[in-house]
């Protein structure tokens, strides 16, 4: 049984990077200066698709201080990992693609070069609209891809994936399920692009000495940099050090980008440190983003409120090429065929266009989100045909622990074999339950069609959604090793990138040695130093890595107790370690932890994470997938004269396992709804239909959310569920992005709710909400 | 580009530099001066990341021409500690009991925003602070947090001063 009481657990301790971070002492990859180093800047190109048929260097080349420029003629021809994405190729294949690179003694010497590049192109036929792009004789995207619909390739190995490109999920007999429902809603809904937007643009710097490369990069996949760095450089994995612990947020996107490879080869090309720091508007179009989903959706119910079948057939435009390919849709297949409901019957169906646009890359919530919004959406209006309170029908559907349930991997890799539900998500219907009594919910739901207020043109209402993510469950070991003192230092290769990874670890240690907080310390991300991590995505930090160094700690506790028995004349099994020091249990015996590690100065703790398949339900032996679970309720006000939508209140309920650091908890709910309220309300890509060119790159017209546009803190209320988790150390686990997914649907009904009319488009932007109320007054 | 010789009194102290006329002062603050504590994020006026003060008043010093800070108080995010003890600024306190950070770009800039705006408004209400930070971008979403903490360094700062 797990122990109830804790000493470090739960306490929302300083977080180990807090006082450099408040000083201006955090050191992140730009900050970073090395004597002798080079500043890169890049050339991009202005067409969506392009041959470059003349590009002369030569003057770039003479100006002082110019140390080396690369074109596609003195690169490597093919990035070997991927498919389309290629070192610098003669074809650029979206706008803003890197045709050149300069190195040079000041940035301001760099960008200089670039403008005497001379380049000449010959622009070719380019696709910007996916569902134009899949019609016979449209322009390909990638000439020699031969289709632009995304097929298997040797490099990217979907096995599920069907001859034409599709990938198809189907569970039960979906005709069925619709010929035995009373009622059927369906429709198209998009689901808008995002872009990441790190704080911190995309940097790099790295450095040779004889053959072994370094590297410090701003990402939170090092053992993928150091993967594609070794490929594409052709040079032991062995020779190149990865170092990550300069990180900044990338909410997904921090994946590996050309960007390494190419500084890394003109580092060696020169034999001087380079650095690459893009600018805010390299950083919009020169890196993979969330994508754009255009949904058809099909729902059946029963009066009763039982779901029959749900069908989704799903586009993805993948842009011009992509990091995350099938892995990122199968989420959205699974999100759409839907994990948050018991269902006997459903199909998804979905493919990848490709078109000259920006590429597509991870974020947060890593499908889920776009599948959600769509399905909740559609949901929504299920139970409004059924005449049924939203909240019920959500109560009576939503998974619970026992239901079958399968992971993004068997969808795309297969064997399709259903797993089970873990008791994680028998969250939900307490959370529905609890942020129903927190929003108010009965008092102020009146019924389908009766907005909560309504003054003038402003009309108040009320929605809700659930949502789900998964925590992932990956290979990765760890070392702790106790240092003389009796203290302990943390040896793993995972990422701290603001969501406190550093810290959440150290308390794990301290709580499993029985040793302060303050005594542990945290190395990370350095795959010279620290065992092998992916790295921090898929909400993978707590269940993954961290769940590794807890058994790296269980390891060294162990050795603990071998050296301490014979001191306490005990056996191993009667002690236990609090207190910073060794108890024979139940007694005052005790030898301080500093005592045994001043004469044993070897005991080191390793922990691997064990395989996915070992986590099985003790009641029915199924293999369990780890889900976190999230109810949001959403209180909102429409402007029908503007169509701005500004959000009243939030009550947002989640299921994140045993917490660790509560206030840490907190923020990365936070930043999910922040994140999520952006994606819906405010960010907007704007890209030229002709041209592909993006018409907002910068902060200014392409828009995040501020203080003001969420509601204070007394209208913003956190749910928390503390449900152990059968993963994580402790009972924790990953449940950060769950928090993007339920925000967005729940405005889109509380806009129903508000002003009768559906939203068919996951951005609600003024303009669009305009439209939508437009449309449906033309219809009436 | 012509350079010119300029005095720039950064944090109490004068610094004798020739900067390019163009140089903005985040530059030179990060790559003269070594102070990489003033981050950039945009570096286009809008998210408020590179926020220093002169003369006690909040600025955007990717804005603004590092020649026009000469015969200027500038403060940055180092100078805010205590000089002689290392004690750190109440308002800094505050971010770092409650974790008003998480990646921490944004942090110098909202915490040298809240301390010039606690001087002018050192009792503020919850809206208050929200209006006065809202130049300040956070990507990570903290701004509940960060609320929080400014009130509560005010109320540090007043039971310091009473």
């Amino acid at each position: 049984m797990m122990t109830e009481t804790f000493s470090v657990l739960g306490k929302s301790h300083v977080r180990k990077d807090a006082i450099e971070k408040a000083k201006g002492d955090a050191k992140f990859v730009p900050d970073i200066q090395l004597p002798k180093m080079l500043h890169a800047k890049y050339l991009r190109s202005p067409h969506a698709h392009a041959r470059i048929k003349k590009i002369d260097t030569s003057k770039a080349e003479a100006l002082p201080g110019v140390k080396c420029v690369l074109t596609h003629k003195n690169v490597p021809k093919k990035h070997p990992m991927r498919k389309l994405e290629f070192w610098m190729d003669e074809t650029v294949h979206h706008p803003g693609e890197e045709v050149a690179a300069v190195a040079a003694l000041t940035p301001q010497i760099a960008e200089e070069a670039l403008k005497l590049i001379d380049m000449e192109y010959e622009v070719l036929p380019a696709i910007i609209d996916p569902e134009e792009a899949i019609k016979p004789g449209a322009p390909l995207a990638h000439q020699d891809y031969g289709s632009n619909i995304w097929n298997n390739t040797p490099i990217v190995n979907v096995p599920r994936l069907d001859e034409d490109g599709w990938l198809r999920l189907e569970v039960g007999d979906v005709e069925k399920g619709f010929s035995e429902a009373d009622v059927i809603v369906e429709g198209n809904l998009n689901t808008p692009m995002q872009y990441n937007c790190s704080p911190m643009p995309r940097s790099a710097i790295c450095e040779w000495a004889g053959d072994k490369l370094t590297c410090w990069a701003d990402t939170q996949l090092p053992l993928y940099l150091l993967r594609d760095l070794s490929a594409s450089l052709e040079m032991p994995q062995s020779n190149i050090r990865v170092i990550a612990s300069h990180a900044v947020g990338g909410y997904g996107g921090k994946s590996p980008e050309k960007t390494a490879s190419l500084t890394a080869l003109m580092a060696k090309r020169t034999g001087r440190p380079v650095k690459s720091v893009f600018s805010r508007a390299e950083d919009f179009i020169g890196t993979h983003h969330r994508i754009e989903y255009r949904n058809y959706n099909k729902i059946g119910v029963k009066k009763d409120g039982t779901i029959t079948a749900i069908y989704s057939k799903i586009l993805a435009n993948w842009g011009s090429d992509t990091v995350v390919h099938y892995v990122c849709q199968s989420s959205v297949i699974l999100g759409a065929c839907s994990m948050l409901y018991k269902y006997q019957n459903a199909k998804a169906e979905t493919f990848g266009v490709l078109t000259n646009i920006l590429g597509y890359g991870a974020m947060n919530g890593f499908g889920d989100p776009e599948g959600i919004f769509s399905i909740e959406r559609f949901m929504d209006e299920a139970a409004e045909k059924i005449d049924m309170d939203p909240l019920e029908f959500r109560l009576q559907n939503c998974m619970r622990y026992g239901d079958r349930a399968m992971e993004y991997e068997q969808v795309m890799n297969g064997p399709v074999e259903w797993g089970i539900v873990g008791p994680d998500l028998d969250s939900f219907p307490e959370l529905i339950e609890e942020c129903a009594a927190k929003s108010q919910w009965k008092e102020k739901w009146k019924g389908w069609r009766t907005p909560m207020a309504v003054e003038g043109d402003k009309r108040r209402g009320i929605g809700v959604a659930i949502g789900m993510h998964h925590a992932s469950f990956w290979p990765a070991s760890a070392i702790v090793k106790m240092t003389q003192d009796g203290a302990a230092t943390v040896l793993s290769g995972a990422v701290e990138m603001g969501q406190g990874y550093g810290t959440a670890t150290a308390q794990v240690v301290a709580e499993c040695l029985g040793i302060k907080y303050e005594d542990v310390s945290v190395i990370l991300a350095d795959t010279g130093a620290a065992p092998a991590a992916i790295g921090n995505v898929a909400s993978s930090g707590t269940s993954s890595p961290m769940n590794a160094v807890k058994i790296a700690a269980e390891d060294a506790k162990r050795q603990l107790f071998e050296l301490a028995a014979p001191r306490l004349k005990a056996t191993p099994e009667d002690l236990e370690a609090r207190d910073c020091s060794i108890y024979v249990k139940g007694t005052s015996n005790a030898v301080p932890i500093a005592d045994i590690c001043f004469t044993n100065w070897q005991i080191t703790g390793t922990g691997n994470n064990p395989p996915y398949h070992a986590i099985r339900d003790p009641k029915t032996g199924k293999v369990i997938h780890a889900y976190a679970a999230a109810v949001t309720v959403v209180e909102i006000e429409v402007d029908t004269k503007t169509g701005k939508i500004e959000l009243l209140q939030i009550t947002s309920g989640h299921d994140t396992g045993r917490s660790i650091n509560p206030i840490m908890v907190e923020n990365q709910i936070d930043l999910g709804l922040v994140m999520a309220c952006g994606w819906v309300l405010m960010e907007e890509y704007k890209i030229d239909p002709k041209t592909g060119v993006l018409l907002n790159p910068n902060l200014l017209d392409y828009k995040l959310t501020t203080f003001l546009d969420m509601p204070d803190s007394e209208h913003f209320n956190r749910v928390v569920s503390e449900r152990p988790s059968a993963w994580g150390p402790f009972g924790a686990k990953g449940f950060s992005e769950t928090a993007m997914t339920a925000l967005g649907p729940a405005i889109a009904n509380a806009v129903y709710n508000a002003t009768g009319t559906r939203v068919y488009c996951g951005s609600m932007v003024p303009e669009n909400i305009l439209h939508e109320l437009e449309s449906r007054n033309k219809e009436a | 580009m012509s350079r010119q010789e300029i005095v720039l009194n950064v944090n109490g102290f004068d610094y004798e530099l020739k900067v390019d006329v163009m140089a903005t002062l985040v530059d030179v603050l990060r790559d003269e001066l070594g102070l990489t504590g003033t981050k950039i994020m945009c570096n286009e006026g809008v998210c408020g990341a590179c926020t220093v003060l002169l003369d006690g008043t909040p600025a955007l010093s990717c804005m603004m021409p590092a020649i026009n800070g000469e015969g200027k108080k500038i403060e940055t995010i180092e100078g805010l500690a205590n000089p002689n003890t290392g004690d750190l600024h109440p308002i800094q306190e505050a971010f770092v009991e409650r974790s008003g950070m998480q990646c921490g770009v944004c942090t110098p800039g909202m915490i040298l925003t809240a301390k010039a705006f606690l001087e002018e408004n050192p009792d503020p209400t919850e809206d208050d602070v929200r209006e006065a930070l809202s130049g300040n971008l956070c990507r990570c979403g903290n701004y509940n947090r960060i609320t929080e903490c400014v009130l509560m360094s005010a109320e540090n700062i007043e039971s310091r001063n009473s």
